[in-house]
This record gives structure tokens, C-alpha cells and sequence, in this order.
């Protein structure tokens, strides 16, 4: 019994000795999402960051969490003083954790210039939320317009081309449209509305979404799937995968998240999304959905994993990000690089970004999701106009919103 | 063994017991809420030396600032410390090892992240025209001073914050409380010892008369002692208000301000919101009703948890009053092994179920959203508001020229839709699961084992797969339900688009899932009925219908209404199916109760609301089972 104990305690010191060792060497925990290629080239550019502090002795310990669990384990451990140091995150959720607290640490306070000044413009405004900046954003999604070579001959540059081009491919009774995509979503109906100068929210946060421009919008897509007929009934995310890779879709809109979904059969081009003509000739602008690496509030390192964030949008981890992740970084310097530009997805997104716009993060973002799916399916099933549907789901965002937003 | 006795008395236990713990508990909420109001009382001071230094500041300009925090330092010794930030500039301090104007050092993030707070939360309460971000900020961490921020005003626009640290300074308002506690604690509870001792040694009165006169005693003992602590708490509170009100006519004396403005009264004694508390008045005087309104207010909380240490107490006298404790400590001591040899998987149901529940249905009393959370807990307190929300909202339709429209965001709807969901999926599951199971217990049915295996399967699938295997076969255009129908000439079905329909997509799929468990325990207790019961009705001339009549059913019963028990529960709260093939379409019409929870939870952030949801599912649940077990125990005996 004696000797147990004993051996048990010798154990626990050893342990405890070994604790303290590590202690003295500094050690940061980051959490992200990330998958096959981009967890790779992630963890590359963690070697890489290792390499960089060498007799420091920092280690950088990475941790990759189911991303449908993910938000809710930060929001749930985070401000209760555990988990990361860093975490990666779009930048949908950063307006929650803001007002929650205790979860995100405003980085102003550590960002330069230089910092600033090396990445694409409008970059920064998606880890910006009331003035201060929470993050540094290391990558961006926005949907552009991809068209099978074999169908398309020239990509069209404004709505008129686009509808010839899509009627010359339409033929409703045998299944074949001219354009696919997922219209009845409101991610992917945002291009057309900020075409229209539509906005969820105006720039003091009050909801926006009953406007004249969101109806305009509204009208312009259903001219599109009735009057013109070019797009196919009920879209989903399958649907237009499917249609584009049997042949029967000449032209999607979609993002680099679907690149790896296209058959190998399907020639593919690339081509940024066209002007609207009915909009004063202005281009469709999509949402730009932006990742951005977050210190975490709980950290006890802030600096040292300020310094991890900002060596994730330095120029060389963008290169390996960008050509091994596959990732559109957000450094500017890597585009002029040859495999970069050379790369003709990377080049058409980047292309894309000239006319993108970065997604609403304010945490009422998510109460809008809901009402505007029900009335786009109203819309499309003309189950109601245009007008009343957006009303509707205004009214119902806007009692969520107050309900969310009480005086104490 | 004779004192033993006597102290195993009832009345002596029961009575020791139940004043112990209620005084204690008592005690120890009193001692909560003062320490609270204590504090409450030194922020206010603090508040209103931090308003006043601010208000003297944006008055006299940018370049005097230097002056005025110097001034404000020296004039009293429990004033550590003052800075105004500006940016990343600190522009003014009352230090001057501080060489004030200089860009902040990296150890001041802090204060700089704060000035930003600050910043964005007098934004967000002037944009959004509601009070939810406080304005001034103690550091909680700060031991033995209050350091307070507020923001500094140029011209009425945010131009940074002003931050001062102040010393704690010993004054304890409510005097003498803590010694005039202790004896009133003591001589009460040695009365109600005296008084049990009493009980306890006249046995001789009317049979119940002992335990009234416990009860009263109990009742009377402890309410007077919590209206006397409840007197000076109250006292203490008039007191720290009068103090507050000389200390803002010492800061006008400090800030030269001539006479003491209705103006100036209500910037400097405010909450942390900034807004006017309104209770004291120019001449220092306290606003009687005000005052009253707002101490009422901060007692509410104590108030109510006093009269639920009242109600435990009572609970428990009554406890021992009654034999209930005598016979709990009497199993206890006769299955210790018993108890010991559960404990372990008591602590786990406590921690991991136990906990999470009462966590819940207390956050049901709370208005508890993503934006609040971090608030203390009693700030968030509402009562049943979100229950009166839930219940007492009966905006189920509204009519027009084309009808009736129903509101599907209506509780009593979504409601409706559950229950028929639930009788319906239980109707579906049952009479299939009879059907195939009759079929399988057929004498000499060949290849039987391959049947059931193959029947079973969509049990053995996740139900998740199951259910987006079903959503994409109802798919509109290229779901395999719709072209079955058009290769037979029909019209393609809008599934999700109609009620109706859209439940059937969900009646469809659970449909499916659930018929296998069914036949399981339906097959099982098919093979149990002896088969001479049969045989013997065949002799007496019985015909198909009358054996599975008066036979079958009646010996299914004991294993059918078990089995119907739990499937009710499972499909009321059946999340997975809804939320994956109909996901609620249309417009939510064919949300069930618990989706509808999850989708306020969040998707709309309103947590609280969304707890009392499913503490208003949990009571529907609660209230079916006690029904059903006792119509389960009137079938038990056959």
C-alpha cells in the first residue's frame, strides 16, 4: 500500500516537474475548421511560424474541431476562460461574440499600418465591428459566374448578353437552362440586391431590408426565372450542382467551394458576374464571406498570438495557403506571384473581389436568414408579391431584433 | 438513552432543524445583499465623483485638464489616481511622473480597449434609441479601490474616457448590524429550543395541538426575525442616500460649481447607464417616493428569496411533523449498502442531468439573450414574463377577405401541429408494426429470418441519413417521388410548399423509422401468447377475427402500452426528422415544439425564451406521464 502511494506521488511530481518545464516555454492553442489540403497547408505554415521563433521556444499547437460544433464550443468555452489562444472563424459570428463579451479581443490597440496596407482593400471592414478591429482577415469566398466552355462561348459582361446567352441554352421541357444557381437563398440573392443598392442594414444598424431597391431586386430575379425562363424551378445547392455537370446548366453562379464539385467532363470557365443593366448598369456585387484569425479574450499570451495572426496574412504563409490550401488569401502581395495569377481559379475570384462586398457580421445577421428564405419561396411560388412577402419578413426580423435588443 | 430520546423528538428535532437552516439561510441572503448594497453604495460614490470630474472637464476644455485632475488628486487623500485617454493618446493625468500628452504604452491596452467600449456602447444606445451598454465601468479586478471609467465629452461628441481610481474607504452604513445579528440570531433560536423543550414535555394536550403551536412558533420566530433585518437593511439604504447627496454637494464645492442644478444632480447620481437615479434633490434632500420605488426595486430579489427560504423551512418542520423524515432516515439506515453502492451514479444524474435541468428551467426566469449574458444574473431576473409570452398569446389567427390566416409563429399552433404529429406518427408506427408483425409470426412463413432482418434495417440506419435520404426523394423536380407520379400521369407534387404535404413528408419518413421498433416488441409478445389458447378457440368455433379480437389483443396490451408510452415521448420531441426534411416549411407552419425552441435558442439568440419553451415541453411531457402511468397501472393487472 505504502509503496503505491509513494509511487503515485514520485509520478505526480514527475508530472507536475514536467508542467513547470513546459510552462516556461511559450505555447499557443489554435482552433480551426479546416480539412484535408487546407488543414495541411495550414499546419505548414505553423512549422513555418515554429521555425521563425526559434530560441524562444514557442510551440503552436493546432486543433482542428468539426466545423457544426464549432461556433458553439468558442461561444461556450471562451468566456469562460478556457480554450484557445486563436481561433479562425468567418466573420458572421463576430458581431455576436462582440456583444456577448469576453470572447474576442479588439486587436487595434497591436495593429500598424504595414499590417493594414499589405492586405486587399475592404478586407479589414469584416473584423471591424463598431469602430474597433477584432481580428486579421485571412481569407475571402464570394460567388462569381462559371459557364461550361462547350455551351458559353464568351462569358456576357452585362444582364442583356446574359439572357441571350441563357435563352439560346434553355429548354424547360428536356431539362436545360440557361442559368443556375441558387436563387430562392438569400447568400446567393444578396449579389443582385446590392446591385440594386440594397442593404440589410443601414450603416447605424437599423434593418434596411424594406426597401424599394430590395423589391427592384426581387423583380429583376423573378423577370429572370419567369418572364425570361432561364433558370430552373426549386434551385438547392444539388440541383445546380447536378445540372452543371450533366450539361444541362450553361451558366452557374457559385463559389470556389463548388470548383471541387465539377465533373472532370465539364470544361469550365471562370468570369465575374455581369453588370445589371435595370440597375443603372451597375455590376451584381456578392457577399464576400471573410476568415478571419481571432485572438482569443481568455488567452494568456495576447501578443505572442497577435504575432501568430499577423504572420497568417504575411506574404509567405499566403503563398503556401493560397497554392497548397487552395485558400483565396487576402495578402495582396501574393497575386503578383506567377503561380498565383497563373492559377486561373485564384485570378478569377481575386477578379471577383473589385466587385464584392463583405457580408453584414452584426449577430442580428443570423434572425434574417430564416424570413428571407420563407419570403423568397413565397416570391418564387407566388404565394405573394414582392412586396408584401418583404414586408413580411422585415416585420418579422425587425420583433426579433427588438426583442434582442431591450433596454435595461 | 434517555437524552438521546428526547433529542430525537420530533418537535425538538423538527423545530432545531427547520429554524437552524431557515435563520442561516437568512442570515446568509441578508449578509449577500449587504455586502451588495454596500458596495452598491461606495460605486455610487464613486460614480458620482467620476460624473462630476468629467462634467468639469468637458466645461473647462482640452488644455485644462492637467489642472483640473491635479487639483482633484491632491484635495483628498483617498484619491489615487486619475487619466483621460483620448485614442491612443492619454491627453491628461493626475500623476505627473506621467508627462501627460504621450502616446499609451503597451501595458495600457487595456484602458484603450475600454475607451473603444465605451465609445461603441454610447454609439449603439444612441443609434439603436434603447439603454442596453453601460456606460460606466468598474474594474471588477481592482482590490481596494474602485476604479471607475466614464467617458469625456468635447463638445457633447465621445472624444475618450476618463478613468479614476479611488481607495476603499471603511464605512459601514449599516453600523452596528452584524453584532445586533448575532444576538438576535442567538435568542431566537435558543426560544425555539425553549419552546420545543416545551412541546416536547407536555404531551398531554389535544392530539395536533403540539404541532400547530410548532408551526406558529416556527413561522412567528423566523418572520420576525427577517422583518427585523429587513427594517435595517432598509435603514441603511436611506442612509447611503443621504450620504450620496452630501457627496455630490461636496463635489460641486470641489468643482466650483456655484449652486447645485436639477440639471447637475441627475448627470452626476446616476446608474451605470448614465441615466438620472432622480432620488436626491438640489438641497440634498432625499425624494421620499423615488427613493422607496427604487429600493423596492434592488429588494425584490431578496424579498422573494426569503420567503422561499421561509417556504423550505416550512417544508422541512412540517417533514418531521408529519413521521416523513423519521421514516427517510429509518430506509436510509436500512439500505446504507444500498445507498452506497448507487451513490456514484447519483452524483453522475446530478451532475450531468440534474444540473442541466434546473440551469434551464432557471434561465426561463430570466430575459436572458446573446447580448446580455454577461450580466449578472440578478439583473436579468424578469419572473414568468416569457411564460405569460408563451402562454398568453393568443394571436392565433387574424381574418380577411380570403379567409382565415393562421399564425404559424403562434405557440397554440405549433402545439396543434406536435400533438397531431405525435398521434399520428404513434397511429402510423403501431398499426404497421401490428400488420408486419402478425405477418412475421405466421407458422412455416419461409426465408422469415431474411424478412425481419430486412425489416429491422431502417431502424439500424442513423435517422439522420434516413432523413435526408427522404427530403432529397421528395424533391420537387428530381425527387423519385414526383417521377413515380408522373410516370402514371400525374402532376409533380410542390412537397414542402403546402401544410399538408409537407407533413406528410414527415409523417412519411418517421413512418418509416418507427414501424420496426414496433414490430419488435410486438413480435416478441406475439410469441409469448401460448399457442393452446388459440388452439382451444378453434375448437370452440372462434373465427380469425374473433381469436385476434378477443385473444391477441387483450394479451398485447401489457407490452403495447409501454412500448406507445415511450413513442409518444420520443416523437413529441422528435427533433431530427422535422428539422431535416421539412425543415418547418412552409413558414414554419411544421415547426413542432422543440425545432421551434432550437430555432429561438439560435437562430433569434433569446435564450431565456427559448428555456421557457422547453420548460412549458417538459411540463406537457410531465403531465402526459403521470396520466399515463396510471392508465398503465390500471392495464398492468391483466
Amino acid at each position: 500500500m505504502n509503496i503505491t502511494i509513494r509511487k503515485l506521488c514520485a509520478t505526480a511530481a514527475a508530472f507536475a516537474g514536467l508542467g513547470w518545464v513546459q510552462a516556461q516555454a511559450a505555447e499557443l492553442t489554435i482552433w480551426h475548421a479546416y480539412r484535408g489540403g487546407e488543414k495541411t497547408a495550414f499546419e505548414k505554415v505553423v512549422k513555418m511560424f515554429e521555425a521563425k521563433q526559434v530560441g524562444k521556444g514557442v510551440t503552436v499547437n493546432t486543433l482542428a474541431i468539426p466545423y457544426d460544433a464549432y461556433a458553439d464550443k468558442i461561444s461556450a468555452a471562451v468566456p469562460r476562460g478556457k480554450g484557445p489562444d486563436v481561433f479562425i472563424y468567418a466573420q458572421d459570428r463576430l458581431g455576436g461574440w462582440v456583444e456577448s463579451g469576453k470572447t474576442v479581443e479588439p486587436v487595434d490597440f497591436f495593429l500598424d499600418k504595414q499590417t493594414k496596407d499589405q492586405l486587399l482593400p475592404g478586407m479589414m471592414e469584416a473584423m471591424t465591428y463598431k469602430g474597433s478591429v477584432y481580428g486579421l482577415p485571412i481569407n475571402y469566398k464570394s460567388i462569381t459566374l462559371i459557364y461550361n466552355k462547350a455551351l458559353v462561348k464568351a462569358p456576357p459582361k452585362n444582364s442583356a448578353e446574359l439572357v441571350k446567352i441563357a435563352k439560346e441554352n434553355t429548354k424547360a421541357d428536356s431539362g436545360r437552362y440557361g442559368l443556375a444557381y441558387w436563387y430562392t437563398n438569400f447568400y446567393f440573392h444578396a449579389a443582385l440586391m446590392n446591385a440594386f443598392g440594397g442593404h440589410v442594414f443601414d450603416k447605424d444598424g437599423k434593418l434596411a431590408i424594406n426597401s424599394k431597391e430590395s423589391v427592384a431586386a426581387i423583380n429583376q430575379m423573378m423577370k429572370w426565372y419567369k418572364t425570361d425562363g432561364i433558370m430552373p424551378p426549386e434551385p438547392s445547392e444539388a440541383l445546380v450542382a447536378s445540372l452543371f455537370n450533366e450539361g444541362k446548366a450553361a451558366m452557374v453562379l457559385n463559389g470556389p467551394w463548388f470548383i471541387g464539385e465539377i465533373s472532370p467532363k465539364v470544361d469550365f470557365g471562370l468570369a465575374v458576374l455581369p453588370v445589371i443593366d435595370e440597375a443603372g448598369k451597375k455590376p451584381m456585387r456578392p457577399w464576400l464571406t471573410i476568415e478571419g484569425a481571432y485572438v482569443s479574450a481568455a488567452s494568456k499570451q495576447k501578443e505572442l498570438a497577435y504575432e501568430f495572426a499577423k504572420f497568417l496574412v504575411s506574404e509567405e504563409a499566403g503563398l503556401v495557403l493560397a497554392l497548397e490550401g487552395r485558400q483565396l488569401h487576402t495578402n495582396k502581395g501574393i497575386y503578383n506571384d506567377k503561380r498565383v495569377s497563373g492559377d486561373r481559379v485564384l485570378k478569377a475570384f481575386h477578379d471577383q473581389l473589385a466587385t464584392a462586398e463583405a457580408m453584414p457580421n452584426r449577430a442580428e445577421m443570423t434572425m434574417v436568414w430564416s424570413p428571407a428564405t420563407t419570403a423568397m419561396n413565397k416570391i418564387t411560388k407566388g404565394n405573394a408579391t414582392p412586396e408584401a412577402a418583404i414586408k413580411e419578413a422585415a416585420d418579422n426580423i425587425q420583433s426579433s431584433i427588438d426583442a434582442l435588443r431591450k433596454s435595461r | 438513552m434517555s437524552l438521546k430520546r428526547w433529542f430525537s423528538g420530533i418537535y425538538i428535532l423538527g423545530l432545531t432543524v427547520a429554524v437552524t437552516v431557515t435563520l442561516a439561510l437568512s442570515a446568509w441572503l441578508f449578509h449577500g445583499a449587504e455586502r451588495d448594497q454596500w458596495l452598491q453604495y461606495e460605486r455610487r460614490l464613486a460614480q458620482v465623483e467620476a460624473n462630476a470630474l468629467a462634467d468639469a472637464l468637458s466645461a473647462a476644455g482640452p488644455d485644462e485638464i492637467g489642472r483640473i485632475l491635479k487639483a482633484w488628486q491632491s484635495s483628498r487623500p483617498e484619491r489615487q489616481s486619475a487619466v483621460v485617454i483620448a485614442g491612443m493618446e492619454m491627453i491628461g493625468s493626475a500623476k505627473s511622473e506621467d508627462q501627460a500628452p504621450r502616446r499609451l504604452i503597451r501595458a495600457e491596452k487595456p484602458l484603450y480597449d475600454l475607451a473603444n467600449q465605451l465609445r461603441a456602447a454610447r454609439e449603439t444606445n444612441l443609434s439603436e434609441g434603447v439603454v442596453r451598454k453601460k456606460l460606466i465601468v468598474f474594474d471588477e479586478q481592482a482590490k481596494d479601490a474602485f476604479v471607475v471609467t466614464v467617458p469625456y465629452l468635447d463638445k457633447g461628441e465621445f472624444a475618450g474616457v476618463l478613468q479614476i481610481r479611488m481607495r476603499h474607504v471603511e464605512t459601514d452604513v449599516s453600523g452596528t448590524v452584524s453584532y445586533a445579528g448575532a444576538a438576535l440570531w442567538i435568542s431566537i433560536f435558543l426560544a425555539a429550543i425553549v419552546l420545543a423543550a416545551l412541546l416536547h414535555a407536555r404531551p398531554e394536550m389535544p392530539r395536533d395541538a403540539p404541532k400547530i403551536v410548532a408551526l406558529a412558533a416556527f413561522l412567528g420566530l423566523t418572520l420576525f426575525y427577517q422583518s427585523q433585518r429587513l427594517e435595517t437593511f432598509a435603514a441603511a439604504d436611506l442612509e447611503s442616500t443621504r450620504r450620496v447627496a452630501s457627496a455630490v454637494a461636496d463635489a460641486a464645492k470641489q468643482h466650483d460649481v456655484k449652486a447645485v442644478s436639477p440639471a447637475i444632480v441627475s448627470r452626476w447620481d446616476t446608474d451605470q447607464y448614465q441615466r438620472p437615479l432622480g432620488v436626491i434633490r438640489t438641497d440634498g434632500a432625499v425624494v421620499g417616493d423615488a427613493r422607496d420605488k427604487l429600493f423596492a426595486e434592488r429588494a425584490k430579489l431578496l424579498e422573494r428569496s426569503l420567503w422561499a427560504v421561509e417556504a423550505l423551512g416550512l417544508v422541512l418542520l412540517l417533514a418531521y411533523l408529519l413521521g416523513y423524515m423519521r421514516r427517510l432516515a429509518d430506509t436510509v439506515r436500512h439500505h446504507a449498502a444500498a445507498y452506497a453502492y448507487v451513490a456514484p451514479a447519483m452524483v453522475g444524474m446530478l451532475v450531468l442531468v440534474f444540473f442541466p435541468f434546473l440551469y434551464g428551467i432557471t434561465l426561463a426566469f430570466t430575459d436572458t439573450t446573446l447580448f446580455n449574458e454577461s450580466l449578472p444574473f440578478s439583473e436579468r431576473w424578469v419572473g414568468l414574463v416569457n411564460f405569460f409570452a408563451i402562454l398568453g398569446d393568443f394571436n392565433l389567427f387574424t381574418r380577411n377577405a380570403d379567409g382565415v390566416i393562421w399564425n404559424y409563429q403562434n405557440f397554440y399552433w405549433t402545439l396543434m401541429v406536435t400533438i397531431v404529429w405525435t398521434l399520428t406518427n404513434v397511429t402510423v408506427g403501431v398499426t404497421l408494426g401490428f400488420i408486419l408483425a402478425l405477418i412475421l409470426n405466421t407458422d412455416n412463413l419461409k426465408g422469415k429470418a431474411i424478412y425481419r432482418v430486412i425489416l429491422i434495417l431502417p431502424w439500424a440506419i442513423p435517422n439522420y441519413i434516413t432523413a435526408l435520404v427522404w427530403r432529397g426523394m421528395f424533391h420537387p423536380q428530381f425527387g423519385v417521388i414526383n417521377q413515380i407520379l408522373q410516370l402514371f400521369g400525374m402532376q409533380p407534387v410542390g412537397w414542402f410548399d403546402g401544410v399538408v404535404s409537407s407533413f406528410f413528408t414527415g409523417l412519411a419518413t418517421n413512418g418509416w423509422l418507427s414501424f420496426p421498433f414496433m414490430m419488435v416488441v410486438i413480435l416478441g409478445a406475439l410469441q409469448s401468447i401460448p399457442k393452446d389458447m388459440y388452439e382451444a378457440a378453434e375448437v370452440e368455433g372462434a373465427t380469425r377475427w374473433q381469436r385476434l379480437r378477443h385473444i391477441t389483443l387483450p394479451l398485447l396490451r401489457p407490452t403495447l402500452v409501454p412500448a406507445i408510452v415511450l413513442s409518444v415521448v420520443w416523437t413529441f420531441n422528435m427533433f431530427n426528422i422535422i428539422f431535416l426534411v421539412s425543415g418547418g416549411e412552409p413558414a414554419g407552419a411544421n415547426e413542432i415544439l422543440i425545432t421551434k425552441a432550437y430555432k429561438i435558442a439560435f437562430e433569434n439568440y433569446q435564450y431565456a425564451y427559448a428555456a421557457a419553451y422547453s420548460t412549458v415541453i417538459f411540463v406537457i411531457l410531465l403531465v402526459y406521464g403521470v396520466f399515463q402511468t396510471r392508465v398503465t397501472k390500471a392495464t398492468e393487472s391483466y
